[in-house]
């Protein structure tokens, strides 16, 4: 006989799942009792939306599903926000609540929410479990519908009288959808999409997360190396195409490149490959790229005609259409678009050179992107700083850039490294934050000092909450309201009381074309440090983002920096 | 308007999320009919809607877990609102037992 809770981590252990994020309490607590030797590690926390964050960050980090444990009521909507997260950005995930006996759901009991009924259209399923027997059914399917198709949280909501009773386990179960609710794959698009793509004068290919989520980017890479079409990438696409690819310009979007984002808006045949079309990548939808067809590579069909009817879906794992699309390129006779990605490549379509007050930010950026290793993951906050950082990345890594992107949830960066630290213990990671973000989940400096993560952490502190100030400055007559930050805490002095080697660097130090022998010891030291760091850049308070698309403008309005 | 029929297995949550998908964009549902019907189940569903809103409803209802087939019929143009939309009768009618009761 064994209690619910030991089930549940055996079916735990039998899904893979050897690390689980999370914070006890009440309603949970059969589960924590049965953690010593389960086989599964616990990583405490500070706070059940640092658990969850931790979670995704592990998840994004290795393409496994990560798993967070809250108790039931405030522990469980504590983690609201990382599963909307990982919603937005494919990211899977197990959240598994504790919730109050079941003779008391629906009375209003002690610490009781109804999770089940929150998270509805946050998750890609839910279950409330409503019997001892049901555990191993629901903790099978529960992985297979955050694994599947287009990956992302699901919900596990356990009574703790379930957890606590007892039966004779079978084993953990399997889960086999029904037939048709298996994702579609139509291969039947080739001819359409040669005959496309000989007619297209200046096609262009953009690349999304979906590239990295099925494991194509290395059948994407011969795809585009065959094509030679101008590509560009969405933030979570970063690193799926080469930088160094001739044909490849950079980040399209808001915040993207001139050449991507003229690209973008000239182009007559658009091939979309796994990136979901967001307002922050199309501008003005109703203006974005006028006269293209869309070839729209997608998994989930409900991302299919959001902005804009596509011409030709294709629906599928990217890992299945892209090879065989492929295969059909290599056959055919296509144009030679040299003269187009010429003009892509072109001088008036070139960044301007780099100045302003956000230069000495943008130079220290790339002193620390400069100086990581190959296989470093980067993780940024939400804000400017990531903007920036997005601007500046320049490797390879596949999963390098790990971000917020479709939430933008501030406060994910320090614990989300906490979970790609443990993902990858031997590698480099780099936690880069501004002011505002850093303190949302600040307390996760405790988690940081406990486990010892080497984690590499930069606060770009510019004393405001900078993307709002920026839009405040440009678009409400610099009215700066709520947005000053300027009676920050002493960072610092924070990180030294969290036992973490805590140092500032101010901008002055990034002016000179050669950085002083100290400012770049000091940066090599805080790198090569095998133990946690904290790293406070102060850097000025009015630095903006460039280029930027304003809101409601075309990706062809680009504004760029201000005279 | 327009009538929509959804067949899904009828697991836990799956009709709410079949509303929900409604109920995000701020849509009114004049009429909601869920019964099972052969192996499943179905919900009929009426709503005011544009060919835009028809196309992303019907991609959200696919993405549900266990809907199993949606089917739109033929927009109808003379919907006579009158039948499911008359007002509610204000809280005081009907309402002298319980305030008897409340007096007991």
């Amino acid at each position: 006989m064994l209690r619910g809770a030991d089930i549940l981590l055996r079916c735990l252990r039998a899904e893979g799942v050897d690390l689980v994020f999370g914070y006890p309490g009440g309603a949970i607590m059969p589960l924590y009792d049965a953690l010593e030797g389960s086989g599964v590690r616990h990583i405490l926390t500070r706070h059940e939306q640092g658990a969850v964050f931790a979670a995704e960050g592990y998840a994004r980090a290795t393409g496994k599903t990560g798993v967070a444990i809250a108790t039931s009521g405030p522990g469980a909507t504590n983690l609201i926000t990382g599963i909307a997260d990982a919603k937005m950005d494919s990211v899977p995930l197990v959240c598994i609540t504790g919730q109050v006996r079941s003779a008391l759901i629906g009375s209003d009991a002690f610490q009781e929410t109804d999770v089940f009924g929150m998270t509805l259209s946050l998750t890609k399923w839910n279950r409330l479990v409503k019997s001892l027997e049901e555990i191993p059914e629901a903790i099978a399917q529960a992985f297979y519908w955050a694994r599947s198709g287009r990956p992302g949280p699901v919900v596990l909501d356990f009574p703790v009288d379930f957890l606590k009773a007892s039966m004779d386990f079978k084993g953990p179960a399997t889960f086999k959808p029904h037939p048709e609710s298996a994702p579609a794959s139509e291969l039947t698009f080739e001819t359409t999409l040669i005959a496309l793509l000989q007619q297209a004068k200046k096609p262009v290919a953009l690349v999304g997360a979906g590239a990295k989520l099925s494991g194509a980017s290395k059948d994407l890479q011969e795809l585009l190396d065959v094509l030679k079409v101008p590509a560009f990438a969405t933030v979570h696409g970063l690193g799926a195409v080469k930088q160094e690819s001739p044909y490849y310009l950079g980040m399209v979007g808001m915040h993207g490149t001139r050449a991507a984002n003229m690209a973008l808006h000239d182009t007559d045949l658009l091939m979309v490959f796994g990136a979901r079309l967001d307002d922050r990548v199309t501008g003005d939808p109703s203006r974005f790229a006028p006269n293209a067809k869309i070839v729209h590579f997608e998994i989930d069909p409900s991302q299919l005609d959001r902005v804009r009817t596509c011409e030709l879906p294709v629906i599928g794992n990217l890992a299945e259409t892209i090879p065989a699309f492929l295969n059909e390129v290599r056959h055919a006779h296509l144009p030679n678009w040299r003269e187009w990605r010429e003009e892509t490549c072109s001088a008036d379509r070139a960044e301007p050179p780099l100045s302003g007050p956000a230069q000495p930010t943008r130079r220290f950026l790339d002193e620390l992107f400069h100086r990581l290793p190959k296989n470093s993951t980067i993780v940024t906050d939400v804000g400017q700083h990531q903007m920036w950082s997005a601007q500046r990345y320049r490797k390879n890594a596949e999963r390098g850039f790990i971000t917020s992107g479709g939430l933008g949830s501030m406060g994910f960066a320090l614990p989300a490294a906490v979970g790609v630290q443990l993902a990858k213990p031997t590698e480099k990671v780099l936690c880069v934050s501004g002011d505002g973000g850093f303190q949302m989940n600040i307390q996760e400096l405790a988690t940081v000092h406990r486990l010892g993560l080497p984690i590499k952490m930069v606060i770009i502190d510019n004393k405001y909450l900078g993307m709002v100030r920026q839009w405040q400055q440009l678009f409400y007559d610099r009215n700066y309201a709520e947005t000053d930050l300027s009676d920050n805490p002493d960072f610092v002095a924070i990180g030294r009381a969290y036992k973490i080697r805590s140092f500032a660097v101010n901008e002055e130090e990034l002016q000179p074309e050669t950085l002083s022998d100290e400012t770049v010891k000091r940066l090599n030291d805080f790198l090569s440090s095998p133990e946690p760091e904290l790293l406070v850049f102060e850097c000025h308070p009015e630095a903006n983002v460039y280029p930027m698309v304003p809101a409601g403008a075309a990706l062809s309005e680009m504004v760029f920096e201000e005279e | 308007m327009q009538v929509f029929h959804i067949r899904y297995r009828n697991t836990q949550g799956t009709l709410m999320r079949i509303l929900g998908a409604v109920s995000r964009r701020g849509l009114d549902l004049p009429f909601v009919q869920a019964e099972p019907e052969q192996h499943a189940h179905a919900v009929t569903i009426l709503l005011d809607v544009n060919a835009k809103q028809v196309g992303q409803l019907y991609r959200d209802w696919r993405a549900v877990v266990d809907v199993v087939d949606v089917r739109a019929g033929a927009p109808i143009a003379d919907w006579d609102h009158s039948t499911f939309n008359t007002p509610h009768p204000p809280t005081s009618v009907g309402g002298d037992n319980a305030a008897q009761a409340a007096r007991a």
